[in-house]
C-alpha cells in the first residue's frame, strides 16, 4: 500500500519506468509521484495502491504528445527517466511541462553515443577516436587504422577496438574485438554500432546530481574490472583526481546545457592524469550504484535525484538533503557481477571464503536456471550480484578482483 | 548424546558483525512498503542463513523472532498462518535442497518455540500449540536429532547443518528426555481415537524404532512405553518377533502346525485390538490361512460372538474381501473387517450385495488416478478402495477430513457409514465408477460433474481411500447447494444440512447468532429449546435415534473464536462419574481439543466409544450455535435452573460470544466486560 504523505507545495513528479527501489523512494519522500509504466504493471499497481499511469515506452511517435498532455493535465511538473529507454521520453515530456523545446533536443544528445561524442568534442572535451559502423567492412577497416596509428607492424598484437550499440544502458551490447576473425561474431542485426579505441587507462563513472545547472554531489564510482564490480567512494588513489573531475563535469554541464537533474557519465584517465570522456548517461547508473551510496551514506540517492529534478526544489534544501563527499561515508560499499566461469553448471555455492569474510554483506544470485551456460560475447549481463561493505578501500578493492577467480555456480 | 553444533564450520566469521547485518536487513524489511517487500527479503533470508551456520545461530534468529514475523518474513507463505502448519510437512521443508525452504521453515520453528516458551505473545497460536506441534515436528523428524546423515543431508549439502542443528536447538529447548516419552503418549491418545488415516502414526513409531535400535543413542530411561506400539507394526507375534520380513515370515508360516498357527492368530487379534495398527504381517498371515486354514480366520481378527455368527454366515464374501483388498500394505482394512463383522451391519439386506458389488467395482480412471497418486500402484487401486470402505464401515467415527477445509463431506461419510452404511457403498459407487454424484436439492437434481466448484479449491490427498475418492465430489455438491439458497434470508445450513446428509436430519432447526449482524441471537431460548430436545432430563429420557448435524463454535485453549464447524451429535449419556456428557463426532483428524477455559474435549476415559468426542452437557451447550429437531417433536422450552443456564450463558459470553453482544442483552444477562 502506497502509505505515501507528499507536501502539497513541493513538486509533482512523474517517474518513467518500473523500479521498485524508485517507486519505494518516492512512496517514503515528500514529493507527490505518480508511476508511468507500460501495462503490465497495472494489476500490481493498482493492488498495492500505487499512482499509476499506463504507457508503454516504444519509439518516439505522432502519439508521444498524448501522454505529456496527459501528466500536464494531471498537475505534474516534472518527468524522471529511470532507465536509458525512457530518457528521451523525459525529454519530450518536460520540453512540454515546463515549455521548453530545448529539452528535446538535449535529451537526443544524451541518447545517442556517437552525437553525443561529437557534442562533447564541440565543447572541448577530449574523447578517444571513434566512428560509426554500418558493416562488418567498417568495423574492420577502423581495427587496422586504429593500430597503424599506433604504429603497430604486421604481427605484432593489435590493441583492441571496442564496439558499442548507441543507445543501450552501459554494457548491454559491448564487445572488445582485437583481430578481423572476431568481425564474423557479430551479428548482423547488431548494426549500426559505434566504435571507439581502448584506451589504456583507468576507467570510472561519476554520479552527479545536478540543481540549478550546479553539482549538487559528486560521486566517483571506482571500476575494478569493468562490467564485473564497482565500488563507491573510490579509492584515495582516483579521489586524488576530485578536483579536476569536478571541473570534467562542470564542462559537461555546460556543453550539454544541464540545468537540472542526475548524469551519469563514464572517463578514462591515462597515466598521464588526462581525462577521456566515454560517455553520459542521464539516468540512474545500473550495478546497483545507488543501493552502494545508501549503504555507504545513508542518503536515498532516488530521493536525491526526485529532489534535483523538482522545479520547486530550494538551494537549502538541496544543501541540507547531501551528505559531504567522502568524508561523510561510513566505509566503503562495492558489488561484484557473477558470471558462471564454467561451461556446465548445476547448483549456487557461495565460496566459502566469500561468504566469511568480514567485509561481506548479502548477495542476490538465484540457483541455475539451466545446466549449460551460454558463451559469453558480449558485456553486461551477470546472473546476480555480490555486495561487500568495510572500512577499507584497497582491501575492498582486491576483494572484488580476487572473487572473479572463485567459482559461484559449480 | 552432544548437543554441541557438530559439524558447523570453526567460527572464523565476526558473529556480533554477522548479527549486526541481520539486524540491519531486518530493519530494512520492516520499513519497508508493503509493495515493496519482496525485493528485500533474499537480503534478510541470506543472512538467517549465514547466522544459522554459526554456533548460537538458532538462539540468535529465536531472539529476533518477533521481530522477523512482524517485518514481514512470512507474508504471503503458507507460514504466515502458524495454526495451518503441519508438523508432518517439516521433513519435506527441512530436507529441501532449496535454501529459501529450509531457511522459513527454520525461522517458524525458532518463532514457535519463542511462543512456547512464553517469550512471544502471538496474535494466533498459543504457548501450548506451540509447545504441542515443536513436539510433534520433532518427533517426525527425530533421526535428525539422533541419527547419521543419510543421502538427503548428503544431497543437501551445508543446509543440513543448519536443519540438523535446528532440531537440535528446539530439543535442547523443549527438552530431549520428554520428546519420546511425549510422543508416546501423543500416539497413544491419538490411537484411542481410532483413526482410519494411521500413516503418521506409523512414520511416528517407525522413528522411535529407528532411535531405539540405534546403538549410538542413549535414551536414558525415555521411550520405555514404546514396546507394544512398535511391536504391533513391527512384531506382533512370536514369529515375527524380530521383524525378519515378509518373505522369511512366510517361508515360516509354511513349516508350522496348527497349534503354532492358533498362536499366530491370537496375537495379531490381540495386538491389533490393542492398538488399533495392524501389521503388514498380518496381512501375511491372513492370505495365508485363507488358502490353508480358514477356519483360523474368526481367531485372528479377534471376533466375538457377534462377529463370528456374522463371518460364519457370510463367508464367502468376507474370504473376498480379504482376498480382494487385504495385502501387506493394505493391511490396517483388517482392523476395519474385523469391527464391520462386530457391527453386524451385514445383517441389513443391502449390505451385502453392495459389498459383492463393491468387490468388483470397475473404477473410473479420474479416481485410479487419485488412488495411484495417494498410495501408489501396488497394489492395484481396487483394493485400495476396499481397504478404505472396510475401515470406513467398521470405524465410521475414524473418519477425518485430512488437511481440507471440508468437514462437512467427513461429516456425512461418518454419519452414512454409522447408520446407512448401503447409502455409503451407493456414494462410493457413484464416485468411483461413474466420477458423479447426484443428489437432490428440494427435488432440483445436483450433479458434482456440473459443479461450479467446491468450498475447498483442491481436495489434499492425505485422506483415506474412500475420502479420497467421494469428498471432492461432496464438497462440490455441498458447495452447489449453499448457492441454491442465495437470496434466502437466515442461515444456508437449515435447508442445507437435512438435503445433504438425509432425511434423518431434522428438518426443524434452530441457530444462536443472527447471519446479518454476527451477534448472538435470543441466546436463552435458543438454550431451553436445545436442552428440551436433547437432554435427557428435560425430553423424557428419550435417547437421540439418528446422529444429527449440528454447528459449533470452535475456540482456542484462550477461548477465542477460531471458526465454525461441523459435527454431529451421537448421544447424550451419563459418564461413569454420573457427569451428563454429549459424545459426538468430530471430523477433524485429531478431536481432543482445548477450546479454552475448562472445557477440554475428551476422547478416552469419560465414557467415549472409539472415535468419539465428549464434553459435559453444560459445556457443549456453550458451544453449540446450530442444532436440528424434529418438528413435530417440538416440545416447550425446558424449565433449566436459571443458575444452570447462566453459566453456560456466561461460558458463551467468555469465549466466542465476546465481541458478539447485541445491545440488548442487559435485561438478560448483564455482559461482563
Amino acid at each position: 500500500m502506497s502509505e505515501q504523505k507528499y507536501d502539497p507545495n513541493k513538486g509533482y513528479v512523474a517517474l518513467l519506468g518500473w523500479s521498485l527501489n524508485a517507486i519505494e523512494a518516492a512512496d517514503k519522500f515528500d514529493r507527490r509521484y505518480v508511476v508511468v509504466a507500460p501495462d503490465w504493471a497495472e494489476a500490481y499497481c493498482k493492488e498495492h495502491d500505487i499512482p499509476y499511469v499506463p504507457w508503454n515506452f516504444e519509439r518516439l511517435n505522432d502519439r508521444s504528445v498524448e501522454i505529456a498532455q496527459t501528466l500536464k493535465e494531471m498537475g505534474v511538473d516534472v518527468a524522471i527517466p529511470l532507465f536509458e529507454e525512457t530518457v528521451e521520453w523525459a525529454g519530450a515530456i518536460n520540453s512540454v511541462l515546463m515549455d521548453q523545446p530545448k529539452l528535446f533536443g538535449q535529451s537526443m544528445l544524451l541518447r545517442d553515443k556517437a552525437l553525443m561524442k561529437r557534442r562533447a568534442q564541440l565543447g572541448g572535451i577530449r574523447v578517444g577516436i571513434f566512428e560509426e559502423a554500418h558493416d562488418r567492412d567498417d568495423v574492420i577497416r577502423f581495427l587496422k587504422r586504429v593500430n597503424q596509428t599506433l604504429l603497430k607492424l604486421d604481427g605484432d598484437p593489435n590493441d583492441p577496438i571496442h564496439l558499442k550499440a548507441f543507445d543501450k544502458a552501459g554494457c548491454l551490447g559491448h564487445r572488445v574485438i582485437r583481430t578481423p576473425d572476431e568481425v564474423d561474431t557479430i551479428p548482423e542485426e547488431e548494426f549500426p554500432v559505434l566504435m571507439e579505441s581502448h584506451l589504456d587507462g583507468w576507467e570510472f563513472a561519476v554520479e552527479a546530481w545536478i540543481h540549478n545547472g550546479k553539482v549538487a554531489f559528486l560521486n566517483i564510482s571506482e571500476y575494478v574490472t569493468l562490467g564485473y564490480s564497482v565500488f563507491v567512494p573510490a579509492t584515495p588513489d582516483l579521489e586524488k583526481y576530485r578536483e579536476q573531475i569536478t571541473r570534467e563535469i562542470e564542462k559537461l554541464i555546460k556543453t550539454f546545457d544541464i540545468e537540472f537533474g542526475f548524469i551519469h557519465p563514464e572517463y578514462f584517465v591515462t597515466s598521464d592524469s588526462t581525462m577521456y570522456f566515454g560517455e553520459v548517461a542521464y539516468r540512474p547508473p545500473g550495478f546497483k550504484v545507488f543501493e552502494l551510496l545508501e549503504k555507504s551514506y545513508g542518503f536515498n540517492a532516488y530521493q536525491g535525484m526526485i529532489m534535483c529534478f523538482d522545479p520547486k526544489t530550494t538551494e537549502e534544501e538541496v544543501k541540507a538533503f547531501f551528505p559531504k563527499e567522502v568524508v561523510d561515508a561510513k566505509g566503503y560499499a562495492g558489488c561484484f557481477g557473477v558470471y558462471p566461469r564454467r561451461r556446465v553448471v548445476s547448483k549456487l555455492e557461495m565460496p566459502e571464503e566469500t561468504e566469511n569474510h568480514p567485509y561481506f554483506e548479502s548477495h542476490e544470485l538465484t540457483p541455475p536456471l539451466e545446466e549449460t551456460v551460454t558463451k559469453r560475447t558480449a558485456f553486461g549481463t551477470h546472473w546476480g550480484l555480490v555486495y561487500f561493505f568495510g572500512d577499507d578501500a584497497y582491501t575492498m578493492r582486491d576483494l572484488l578482483k580476487h572473487q572473479e577467480e572463485l567459482d559461484f555456480y559449480v | 548424546m552432544s548437543s554441541s553444533d557438530a559439524g558447523n564450520p570453526a567460527p572464523v566469521v565476526d558473529f556480533d558483525k554477522l548479527v549486526q547485518r541481520l539486524d540491519d536487513a531486518i530493519t530494512a524489511l520492516d520499513e519497508s512498503r508493503s509493495f515493496a517487500k519482496a525485493g528485500k527479503l533474499p537480503r534478510v533470508f541470506d543472512t538467517v542463513r549465514r547466522v544459522l551456520l554459526q554456533p548460537g545461530g538458532c538462539q540468535a534468529i529465536q531472539d529476533r523472532a518477533e521481530r522477523l514475523e512482524k517485518a514481514g518474513v512470512f507474508l504471503g507463505t503458507d507460514w504466515a498462518e502458524p495454526s495451518i502448519l503441519l508438523p508432518q510437512l517439516t521433513t519435506y521443508s527441512l530436507q529441501s535442497t532449496e535454501a529459501d525452504t529450509v531457511i522459513v521453515e527454520a525461522m517458524s520453528e525458532l518463532r514457535l518455540l519463542s511462543v512456547a516458551l512464553g517469550h512471544y505473545a502471538h496474535d494466533s497460536v498459543s504457548a501450548e500449540q506451540a509447545h504441542h506441534y515443536l513436539t510433534q515436528v520433532l518427533a517426525i523428524n527425530l533421526p535428525m536429532l539422533f541419527g547419521e546423515g543419510g543421502e538427503t543431508e548428503r544431497e543437501q549439502g551445508k543446509l543440513a547443518v543448519i536443519s540438523r542443528s535446528l532440531v537440535q536447538h528446539v530439543a535442547s529447548q523443549i527438552g530431549y528426555e520428554h520428546v519420546i516419552d511425549r510422543l508416546i503418549d501423543e500416539i497413544w491418545r491419538i490411537l484411542q481415537q481410532r483413526p482410519i488415516q494411521v500413516n503418521s502414526v506409523r512414520q511416528m513409531i517407525t522413528q522411535i524404532a529407528l532411535c531405539r535400535s540405534d546403538p549410538g543413542v542413549d535414551l536414558g530411561s525415555a521411550g520405555q512405553g514404546a514396546e507394544r506400539l512398535i511391536s504391533s507394526l513391527y512384531g506382533p507375534t512370536q514369529a515375527c518377533r524380530e521383524d525378519p520380513g515378509v518373505a522369511v515370515y512366510e517361508e515360516r508360516l509354511s513349516h508350522m502346525d496348527s497349534s503354532a498357527l492358533q498362536g499366530e492368530a491370537t496375537g495379531f487379534a490381540r495386538s491389533m485390538h490393542d492398538t488399533g495398527l495392524v501389521s503388514p504381517y498380518h496381512a501375511s498371515f491372513m492370505r495365508f490361512i485363507l488358502e490353508n486354514q480358514d477356519s483360523l480366520i474368526a481367531e485372528s481378527l479377534g471376533l466375538s460372538m457377534t462377529g463370528r455368527d456374522c463371518l460364519l454366515r457370510y463367508r464367502d464374501l468376507v474370504l473376498t474381501l480379504i482376498r480382494e483388498g487385504v495385502f501387506p500394505e493394505t493391511s490396517q482394512g483388517i482392523y476395519g473387517l474385523a469391527l464391520l463383522l462386530e457391527r453386524g451391519i451385514l445383517y441389513q439386506p443391502p449390505v451385502e450385495p453392495a459389498l459383492w458389488r463393491q468387490t468388483a467395482l470397475s473404477i473410473c480412471p479420474e479416481a485410479r488416478h487419485r488412488l495411484e497418486l495417494a498410495f501408489g500402484y501396488q497394489p492395484q487401486p481396487k483394493a485400495w478402495l476396499i481397504q478404505g470402505v472396510l475401515n470406513m464401515l467398521g470405524q465410521p467415527l475414524g473418519v477425518g477430513q485430512g488437511n481440507n477445509p471440508t468437514c462437512q463431506a467427513a461429516r456425512a461419510l461418518s454419519m452414512w457409514a454409522y447408520n446407512d452404511p448401503d447409502y455409503l457403498l451407493q456414494m462410493v459407487t457413484w464416485a468411483a465408477r461413474d466420477n458423479e454424484i447426484i443428489m437432490h436439492f428440494e427435488g432440483t437434481p445436483v450433479s458434482s460433474a456440473s459443479s461450479r466448484g467446491g468450498v475447498a479449491s483442491e481436495v489434499t490427498i492425505d485422506l483415506d481411500p474412500v475420502s479420497l475418492v467421494v469428498v471432492p465430489h461432496l464438497d462440490r455438491i455441498y458447495a452447489e447447494m449453499g448457492r441454491l439458497c442465495i437470496g434466502r434470508d437466515g442461515d444456508p445450513h437449515r435447508w442445507v444440512n437435512p438435503e445433504f446428509h438425509g432425511w434423518s436430519a431434522g428438518r426443524g432447526f434452530r441457530i444462536n447468532v443472527d447471519v446479518a449482524t454476527g451477534k448472538l441471537d435470543n441466546l436463552e431460548e435458543f438454550l431451553r429449546h436445545f436442552y428440551a430436545s436433547y437432554h435427557p432430563d428435560y425430553n423424557g429420557n428419550q435417547p437421540l435415534v439418528h446422529p444429527q448435524p449440528a454447528g459449533v463454535a470452535v475456540t482456542d485453549s484462550a477461548a477465542r473464536f477460531i471458526g465454525w464447524h461441523a459435527i454431529t451429535i451421537l448421544r447424550i449419556a451419563r459418564d461413569p462419574e454420573g457427569v451428563m456428557r454429549v459424545y459426538f463426532y468430530n471430523p477433524n483428524n485429531d478431536s481432543g481439543q482445548h477450546w479454552g477455559g475448562d472445557v477440554q474435549v475428551s476422547t478416552a476415559r469419560k465414557g467415549e466409544r472409539f472415535g468419539e468426542a465428549s464434553l459435559p452437557f453444560e459445556q457443549f451447550a456453550s458451544r453449540v450455535y446450530i442444532f436440528h429437531f424434529d418438528p413435530l417433536e417440538r416440545g416447550e422450552p425446558a424449565e433449566v435452573g436459571a443458575e444452570e443456564l447462566a453459566r453456560v450463558i456466561d461460558r458463551v459470553h467468555q469465549s466466542w460470544g465476546r465481541d458478539r453482544l447485541p445491545a440488548d442483552t442487559f435485561q438478560a444477562e448483564p455482559p461482563v466486560v
